[in-house]
């Protein structure tokens, strides 16, 4: 007897909900499984507090592939992305440091600092355009195993050569550079005003365990642009009704494809038989077959909770070993009674539309890292600050705010472990900080949540809370992602395949992976 | 020898003027000799050797700081220059790591020794050692085979390269699946990282990571340091972690087979020549001009002096164009080794330490990855490490001449001791003595009575290497050996084949491809593109 399904997609993330919704979309009977009682993975919005409403995790969007808003007609399905109207950067001297959505304003600002830098950043936007521009394709592409001599992936490796013949040796060599360099070190190629190189770097280090003067850092740099790129929108925008509303428009086209989704539905691990996936098994002992068995979950709870690595090569369950999470980063979200008040720029003002970020200087993020190193949570983090509330006034009561701090370094690995009194202590920092910059805030606050990594692979199941499913370092990329071989999105039990950030090209709410997985499916399964 | 007068702008003296005395300069001058060019090597200092050269730096005590690694000299250059018979000493130069006083981890070239001495911390990094070091050195066995040709570049890959690439695509391939993967995967990753993935052990760690962070101001967490233990492998002997075979004749042995192999060829070596300039006319390289104002007419200019003093220092600006000076000025160099040295009455005992061998060898007084990291934290913001890493040697016990009377040296290289330090502070001589202080109480710890032996005490600082050896921020490396400084990077992107944008002027130091550690590997590549490019009618030729 066939299987009531053709595929069944594990984790209701974003990534899977994409793969579920390409597959049904070319004709497959497709379930998704996902263990908690809400959609979306790491894109989640959730009434932390009544009438607060939270981008718990995940809290902005630039690199939704454009492919798929098409495709899959997310507006249509309530996608709808508000512009984040400004980045604000209070320095310690008590001025600031912005950019704003209006080009000149954000060059006469940048003027205000140094006409230099204002100058080099319009040859440096540029450059980091072409530069998104010679990456897209890759990322839109399945890596070609280098090792193999099947003609697809030397097919494969020709056309990159030749993308990146076609690039022409400047660009390629700025590409390298950008894929090597620190963060630090590039920016300082460029400008000369502390504040904007540690505002720039920051984008680098974000997601992962290393300091803007660790080399490897700089390439991040490039998502700022590459979500400008495709954008109708800006660089980073917010979801109306939080992150959550993303994975809801996702879904939302996915069920009108036929697509069946079960929430509150835990798989236990994927059924083989003889080197085949035949289905999976929930916790609670049920049973569904199915011709196919798609994870959207990190590698190693791919590899090594629902699958037995008996049933894999010594080789790649190394691969997986080693393969770096390290979750980096902490959430804290509040629910304000107002709004706080900035020093910088008092009252209330379009900067409050926008993120502001605790970044005064490169030093202080390579500080702040220094001590996430040794196993401690950084004593002055830096911070990325957006009021969700300020663009979507949905999102919480009125005259009240929700606000969401995206908090670097706090690290998985805690000297003696996180303890409830640990995430408070670590809570406490991230707000002294922010009121040394809002000194309303502390008044404002009626609820607070804090979210540590630990917190965080509890709830979404992210291995040690990294919020790319990996690490995103240059050894863990395209076909070394998630390990050499099995980067094109199978693995070796036959029916069983990957499709999560964990993959190429992984990070951010892009739905590449889920994407370029269900294609790779429906090219190789009838 | 003195050179000939100066002939003036036109009628040039010289075929070609090499400028740097050091392996690179040495090779190049004898390679354009021995096909027939009148070449004149110059030299600042009064003695050749440039890095290598031995320095009495105390009455009857001489030591060649920065040439405790001999370095490879690749086969191209052993063959063309006929120094077949200059022998390296095949003893054992093991590394050794102190774990605390009275206890020491010796790994010897001899992978069975080394797991022999490791499985008393752990059984199970001691059954991996001997793959690992197989593996390592694969990965700086292929590294190598880059390092004897110009660098591939996706831009000047021309169909002459072809054959070339061909054969390193086969070469590459030759490492098979894993190894393949493994040398991409190895670049970017730490040596942290990568040992990490291999062994458990404390001390191994430690001992085997200083080679990640040789002159490089990153701590061993820092990505790219995978490649810098890589780099320092290459042409090292198997089994062996940190740097490659002594030569039997004591340090100054290549440099003084070199000086013979040139004059032999017919090179004019001038030392105290201190260039000033290099004249350019019409684009094009005519002549330099030294420090006292000589000046000397050549139809080409080989400069192994770092890139940035080259083209930033002795070329006048209207010649290049604001981009490339640009990445000129970017190189970053970033030195922060310091040295000190120290002159013996008699060998100080270690105890614990296995053997003499292994104070011949290397012995690296940081006891785990973390501590060497955290020396490493102080240099990024400026600062000395309060707790520098200190990796010490006793050359005389291989070279017993280097001291006078059956006594001893004792060198210690030092990390970090960054070249700028914070607030632009300045390397005074008390900042020079309260780091060498902390170099003898380290030492001292490990070595009880120390102290009483020593006769003379120099220290280095970067700030002195740069004055003593002409190198830029007292960088060895001549630009730090980050993923985007070597190759086709390297000194500068879309110029690592030693050409410049001027003709006949020629860039073939240790800045250059292949970098630190090749002996006459940069000036050997340099020396084939000037002549390649004299074939070619390119430039002044």
């Amino acid at each position: 007897m066939t299987p009531r399904y053709d595929a069944i997609v594990v984790g209701g993330g974003h990534n899977g909900l994409v793969a579920a919704a390409y597959l049904a979309r070319a004709g497959r009977r497709t379930l998704v499984l996902e263990r908690r009682h809400v959609l979306g993975g790491a894109a989640v919005t959730e009434e932390i507090f009544p009438g607060f409403k939270f981008t718990v995790f995940s809290y902005v969007v630039s690199l939704l592939r454009p492919e798929i808003i098409r495709d899959l007609e997310l507006p249509r399905h309530g996608l709808q992305i508000l512009p984040l109207e400004s980045t604000v950067t209070p320095l310690d001297n008590g001025d600031y440091l912005a950019g704003w959505a209006d080009p000149d304003e954000t060059r006469r600002e940048l003027c205000r600092h140094s006409p230099r830098d204002a100058d080099a950043a319009v040859v440096f936007g540029r450059l980091m355009h072409h530069m998104a521009m010679a990456v897209k394709p890759i990322l839109g592409m399945v890596p070609p195993d280098p090792t193999s001599l099947s003609p697809g992936d030397l097919a494969g490796l020709l056309k990159l050569g030749g993308h990146f013949r076609s690039l022409g040796p400047e660009r390629f060599h700025a590409l390298h550079k950008l894929m090597t360099m620190s963060s630090a070190d590039y920016l300082d190629e460029w400008f000369e005003f502390g504040p904007l190189k540690a505002t720039k770097s920051a984008s680098g280090i974000i997601g992962t365990f290393l300091g803007p003067r660790s080399p490897g850092t700089a390439y991040v740099l490039l998502h700022h642009y590459m979500g400008e790129l495709d954008g109708a929108f800006r660089a980073w925008g917010f979801q109306k009704g939080g992150t959550g509303g993303i994975s809801e428009s996702i879904a939302g086209a996915a069920r009108a494809h036929g697509v069946t989704i079960r929430t509150s539905a835990a798989v236990e691990r994927v059924l083989v038989r003889n080197g085949q996936a035949t289905g999976v098994v929930l916790e609670g002992g049920e049973e569904i077959p199915a011709k196919i068995v798609v994870s959207g979950l990190d590698p190693r709870l791919t590899f090594t909770r629902l699958v037995e690595p008996k049933d894999l090569p010594d080789s790649l369950v190394e691969a997986v070993r080693r393969f770096k999470f390290r979750g980096s980063s902490g959430k804290v979200n509040l629910a304000l009674a107002g709004l706080p008040n900035f020093t910088c720029i008092p009252g209330e003002g379009p900067h409050l539309r926008g993120a502001v970020s605790i970044s005064p200087s490169v030093e202080y993020l390579e500080r702040a890292y220094d001590d996430a190193k040794y196993g401690e949570f950084s004593r002055h983090p830096y911070m990325d600050i957006v009021i969700p509330s300020m663009i979507d006034p949905s999102m919480a009561p009125p005259g009240k705010h929700v606000m969401s701090v995206f908090v670097q370094y706090a690290p998985y690995n805690l000297n003696g472990g996180w303890t409830d009194a640990k995430r408070e202590a670590f809570g406490d920092t991230v707000v002294d900080t922010i009121a040394r910059y809002a000194p309303n805030l502390k008044s404002l606050i009626l609820h607070r949540q804090v979210l540590t990594p630990l917190d965080m692979e509890r709830i979404t199941g992210l291995s040690e809370g990294n919020i790319f499913q990996g690490e995103l370092a240059l050894q863990q990329l395209f076909f070394l992602r998630p390990a050499p071989r099995w980067a094109k999105y199978r693995t070796p039990i036959r029916g069983y395949w990957q499709c999560g950030a964990g993959t190429h090209p992984g990070g951010g709410i892009m739905g590449a992976s889920g994407r370029l997985a269900a294609m790779e499916i429906l090219r190789s399964t009838p | 020898m003195s050179a000939p007068g100066n002939g003036g702008a036109r009628g040039a003296a010289f075929d070609a003027v090499v400028i740097g005395a050091g392996a690179n300069g040495l090779v190049a001058a004898a390679r354009l000799a021995k096909v027939g060019l009148r070449v004149l090597l110059l030299e600042r200092a009064e003695s050749l050797g440039g890095q290598g050269a031995v320095i009495e730096f105390a009455p009857g005590f001489r030591a060649a700081p920065l040439g405790q690694d001999p370095g490879w000299v690749p086969p191209a250059v052993v063959r063309g220059l006929g120094l077949e018979s200059l022998a390296a000493d095949p003893a054992d130069a093991p590394l050794s790591v102190a774990i605390g006083p009275g206890s020491f981890l010796t790994l010897s070239r001899d992978a069975e020794r080394a797991a022999e001495a490791i499985r008393v911390h752990s059984v199970s990094d001691a059954a991996k050692w001997p793959a690992f070091t197989s593996q390592v050195h694969r990965l700086a066995g292929f590294l190598g085979e880059l390092y004897r040709t110009p660098a591939p570049d996706v831009g000047l890959t021309s169909l002459g390269d072809v054959p070339a690439l061909l054969g390193l695509g086969l070469k590459y391939r030759a490492l098979g699946g894993e190894g393949m993967i493994e040398f991409l995967r190895t670049l970017p990753l730490s040596v942290w990282e990568l040992l990490d993935d291999w062994f458990e052990s404390a001390p191994l760690k430690a001992a085997v990571a200083t080679g990640g962070i040789q002159d490089y101001r990153q701590g061993p967490r820092s990505g790219g340091t995978g490649f810098v233990l890589l780099h320092h492998l290459v042409g090292a002997p198997v089994g062996s972690m940190r740097g490659r075979l002594p030569w039997r004749g004591g340090p100054s042995a290549f440099t003084e087979a070199l000086e013979q192999v040139a004059r032999r060829a017919g090179v004019t070596i001038r030392t105290g020549a201190a260039v000033a300039r290099v004249t350019v006319r019409d684009d094009a390289a005519e002549g330099v001009i030294l420090a006292n104002g000589e000046e000397i007419a050549t139809r080409a200019v080989l400069s192994t002096a770092d890139p940035t003093r080259t083209l930033l220092e002795w070329v006048d600006p209207v010649w290049l164009d604001p981009e490339f000076m640009h990445a000129v000025g970017n190189i970053r160099y970033r030195g922060c080794t310091a040295v000190v040295m120290f002159a013996l009455d008699a060998i100080p005992e270690f105890p614990g330490l296995a053997s003499q061998e292994a104070l011949a060898g290397l012995v690296s007084l940081t006891p785990s990855v973390v501590a060497l990291e955290k020396a490493a934290d102080a240099a990024k913001y400026g600062d000395v490490s309060e707790n520098p890493h200190v990796e010490i040697t006793v050359p005389t016990l291989r070279s017993p001449a280097l001291a006078d009377g059956g006594r001893h040296v004792l060198v210690a290289r030092v990390h970090y001791a960054p070249y700028r330090l914070r607030d632009g502070a300045a390397w005074d001589p008390a900042r020079r003595d309260a780091l060498a202080d902390r170099v003898t109480e380290a030492i001292e710890a490990v070595s009880p009575g120390f102290g009483a032996r020593v006769l003379h005490r120099v220290a280095m600082s970067p700030q002195d290497l740069e004055e003593r050896y002409g190198l830029r921020e007292g960088a060895p490396t001549q630009g730090e050996l980050g993923l985007d400084q070597i190759l086709f990077m390297r000194p500068v992107a879309g110029w690592g084949r030693h050409a410049t944008p001027i003709a006949g002027l020629y860039l073939g130091g240790v800045g250059t491809h292949p970098g630190p550690g090749i002996l006459g590997g940069a000036g050997w590549l340099a020396a084939n593109r000037l002549l390649g490019d004299r074939r070619g009618g390119k430039g002044r030729a």
